[in-house]
């Protein structure tokens, strides 16, 4: 029944659940652990963060650590969890894996909407390791972590989205603003 | 005669195009030097095996390649002093070039380590009882883990799994590297041996042998669908024209089928365009016509003109002109008519589509022309190659049976047919020449057409001779006297053929750049200096000669001026004893 790839990612999750990189989560579906989904959050003073009026938006203070309110949404139950009191962008995403992991990547797509010149409409991801530079070394901590500073660090060279691309070279107030409007979004979104 | 024609004959029926016009030297260059380069004694006293070895090319067998790729690495690695993987594993990435390999490498050799990912120094290995492993981050004890020269340690399941999933990849899978990403170490056919599975430790093997012959620049694979023997060209002797020892023929050019005299753009040209959509777009441009209002294009399969376009469109108008159908009235010649021309040509409706569809329509036909030639040919030579095959096999038996010939006297009718086949070749190509000959140019094209016209007539006479007289002769049920004189016919209808083809190639190979003046002084029949001047005649005929012995080589061997004479006129060869042409009555 266990399969070394499954082996594996037990091991992954384990270790992602032990020493969590700083703005990553994810964890498989309960009946299928070759399914997970992922939360990513927009890196620190970057239009990716959300900026000081994201409490305000969610319209429920919340202390540090204190109660949730009842009926909370899956994301408060993410706020708490963080330490940072800012709340930037959370980007959902699900990996797939195959029996063939570690040795070949997982199948990474963008469940919210984004707006970034190496990530395609429909969610796709333009990332080299997910590709021919792919090892068996990588985990998912290092593959979300890798789509985290893809986010603020993208490669025009490639483009995914010619629009994001070309405002990301041309126009660099246009896409903040952009980008501060899908971060807003990922908020809102279920 | 015929003691020499067995032997060179017995070579000659595995390599059906290969000598004709394809000389191991560089032929039909500059006419001017014909007499120059000519070796007629080491063409013509030389085996077939050493000729082919003497021309620019070789063919390889899968042993011979295992053979050369030991040897090289061998030397490689005696030289370099390192182990043989290592030496593979440079070879392969200088294109298995032995020179380079030590060029670069003395040069630089830190630097080519880097590249390659052969490092010298062993990383600190841990000295600790466990390791954990890389990939599976379980825990095992040393002994059950390896690792490349940069000691990174991985267990041998995941090592197992790692190196299959890349042999079943491809071919990739001789450039691995350890699988950690920030390390370069090359991991080569020793470390595969000791983890990969069998099967594919066999297929590893299989892509290293592929790419001794595709990833060198001076090999390749013969193209010859299920041949498996590899050709080594030596690059810059200017013939491309290879010939297998599966008998299949090609260019080393561009690895299309031998396509001598065209040379490979044109055919390249010529191939895209039978297999290119544009044909069919020029069809629909020649045979249908966009409707007025959506412009999708129609077909009209009914008689009457007037057309209704399908819905969405549903616009109705008068196939001839195009126009409207309710403006079919007084202005085209009354209802249901449509024949006003002056009018129509005056309101200017012969524009510019209109234009366009008659060029369309001429190119077609015109691309039609020579594409039926080009493929008639082409079937006529594979039938041609079908029936040498059975008259090699069973026939040739038959014959010498039935006509109590020995069969060393019935090599003639096996030279026909290998000269029908070749023949062939070259008039289906010369189509596709003809076709890309600029139109303007009449005067060339006038020259072509000719010399064409003449190959081409010279080769029916020939088929024909030898399929259906020959049949003649195979169905008889006892000798008949007059296959002496068939034999002659044939023999003569051989002959005369090889030359016009031989004059067409030479024209075709030069541009056509002699347009008005014939240079092959075989065929014209130049009366006058043949008979008056002895000296020069003489020299004509030996240059003919020579040309023949350089060009051609089992059957032209008999062309050997000690033997028979070629005519003046006709160029018919005659034995010595002839006095007089036995084809033209030409006094020699």
């Amino acid at each position: 029944m266990s399969t070394p790839a499954r082996k594996r990612l037990m091991r992954d999750f384990k270790r992602l659940q032990q020493d969590p990189p700083a703005g990553i989560s994810g964890a498989p579906h309960d009946n299928n652990i070759m399914l997970w989904n992922a939360v990513i959050f927009g890196p620190d003073d970057t239009p990716w963060d959300g900026g000081e009026a994201t409490v305000v938006v969610l319209g429920t203070a919340v202390a540090e650590g204190g109660e949730l309110p009842p009926k909370a949404s899956p994301l408060l139950e993410v706020v708490r969890l963080m330490p940072a009191s800012r709340l930037g962008g959370t980007f959902k995403l699900t990996l797939q894996f195959t029996e063939d992991y570690p040795n070949k990547p997982p199948t990474v797509r963008f469940v919210s909407r984004m707006f970034h010149p190496n990530i395609y409409a429909d969610g796709s991801i333009c990332l080299d390791i997910l590709q021919n530079q792919w090892s068996p070394i990588y985990d998912v901590a290092a593959i979300l972590t890798s789509i985290q500073s893809l986010l603020c660090d993208p490669n025009p060279n490639s483009p995914a989205n010619s629009e994001a691309a070309r405002m990301f070279s041309e126009n660099k107030r246009e896409y903040n603003r952009k980008v501060r409007e899908i971060v807003e979004q990922s908020w809102t979104a279920d | 005669m015929d003691s020499e024609d067995d032997m060179h004959d017995a070579n000659d029926l595995e390599s059906v195009d290969d000598d004709f016009y394809s000389g191991d030297t560089a032929m039909g260059s500059d006419d001017g030097d014909d007499f120059d380069f000519v070796d007629n004694e080491s063409d013509d006293s030389e085996d077939i095996t050493y000729h082919r070895q003497q021309q620019n090319y070789t063919i390889l067998s899968e042993a011979d390649i295992r053979l050369r790729q030991e040897e090289d690495i061998s030397r490689v690695s005696t030289v370099l002093s390192i182990s043989r993987s290592a030496a593979c594993i440079l070879l392969r990435h200088y294109q298995w070039s032995v020179s380079r390999v030590n060029d670069e490498w003395f040069a630089d050799e830190e630097h080519v380590r880097k590249v390659v990912g052969l490092l010298e120094k062993l990383v600190e290995v841990q000295n600790s009882r466990e390791l954990t492993c890389g990939i599976c981050f379980e825990n095992y004890p040393q002994d059950r883990m390896t690792s490349a020269i940069c000691g990174h340690p991985f267990c041998g399941t995941c090592w197992r799994g790692y190196v299959g999933t890349s042999i079943s990849d491809g071919p990739g899978c001789l450039m691995l590297r350890c699988p950690d990403p920030s390390c370069g170490a090359a991991v080569g056919q020793d470390m595969i041996d000791l983890l990969a599975s069998h099967e594919d430790k066999e297929k590893y093997s299989r892509y290293l042998l592929r790419s001794y012959i595709e990833d060198n620049r001076k090999t390749k694979w013969c193209p010859a669908p299920g041949c498996e023997f590899a050709v080594e060209y030596v690059i810059g002797s200017g013939i491309y024209d290879i010939c297998c020892n599966c008998s299949y023929g090609f260019c080393w050019n561009c690895t299309e089928e031998a396509h001598r005299p065209v040379d490979c753009d044109t055919v390249a040209k010529w191939i895209l365009k039978n297999s290119a959509e544009s044909e069919n777009m020029n069809w629909i441009l020649a045979n249908s016509k966009p409707c007025p209002k959506c412009k999708r294009p129609i077909e009209k399969n009914q008689g009457c003109m007037h057309i209704t376009c399908t819905p969405p469109c549903k616009f109705e108008f008068c196939w001839l002109c195009l126009g409207p159908w309710s403006e079919h009235g007084e202005r085209t010649g009354g209802f249901y008519a449509c024949n006003r021309y002056e009018a129509a040509k005056q309101e200017g409706a012969y524009d510019e589509s209109e234009r366009r569809r008659e060029m369309a329509k001429n190119s077609l036909e015109r691309y039609t022309h020579y594409y039926e030639r080009w493929a008639t040919n082409q079937s006529s030579r594979q039938k041609a190659l079908s029936d040498l095959h059975s008259m090699q096999n069973e026939k040739l038996e038959k014959l010498s049976d039935r006509q109590s010939q020995p069969e060393s006297q019935l090599k003639f009718i096996i030279e026909a047919w290998l000269q029908i086949v070749e023949c062939r070749r070259v008039l289906k190509w010369t189509y596709a020449y003809g076709y890309y000959l600029p139109e303007h140019e009449h005067a060339k094209r006038q020259f072509f057409e000719y010399l064409q016209g003449e190959a081409e007539s010279g080769l029916e006479r020939l088929h024909q001779c030898a399929e259906k007289e020959l049949q003649v002769y195979l169905d008889a049920e006892t000798p008949m006297k007059d296959f002496n004189d068939f034999r002659t016919k044939l023999a003569g209808l051989t002959s005369v053929t090889r030359n016009y083809f031989e004059n067409l190639v030479r024209a075709l190979e030069t541009g056509l750049k002699d347009v008005g003046s014939s240079n092959s002084e075989a065929t014209c029949s130049k009366t006058s200096s043949s008979k008056s001047l002895g000296t020069k005649g003489k020299g004509g005929k030996s240059k003919a000669t020579g040309n023949n012995s350089r060009l051609a080589g089992g059957p032209s061997h008999s062309l050997d001026e000690s033997n028979l004479w070629s005519c003046d006129h006709c160029t018919y060869a005659n034995p010595k004893s002839a006095k007089a042409c036995q084809m033209c009555e030409h006094r020699r």
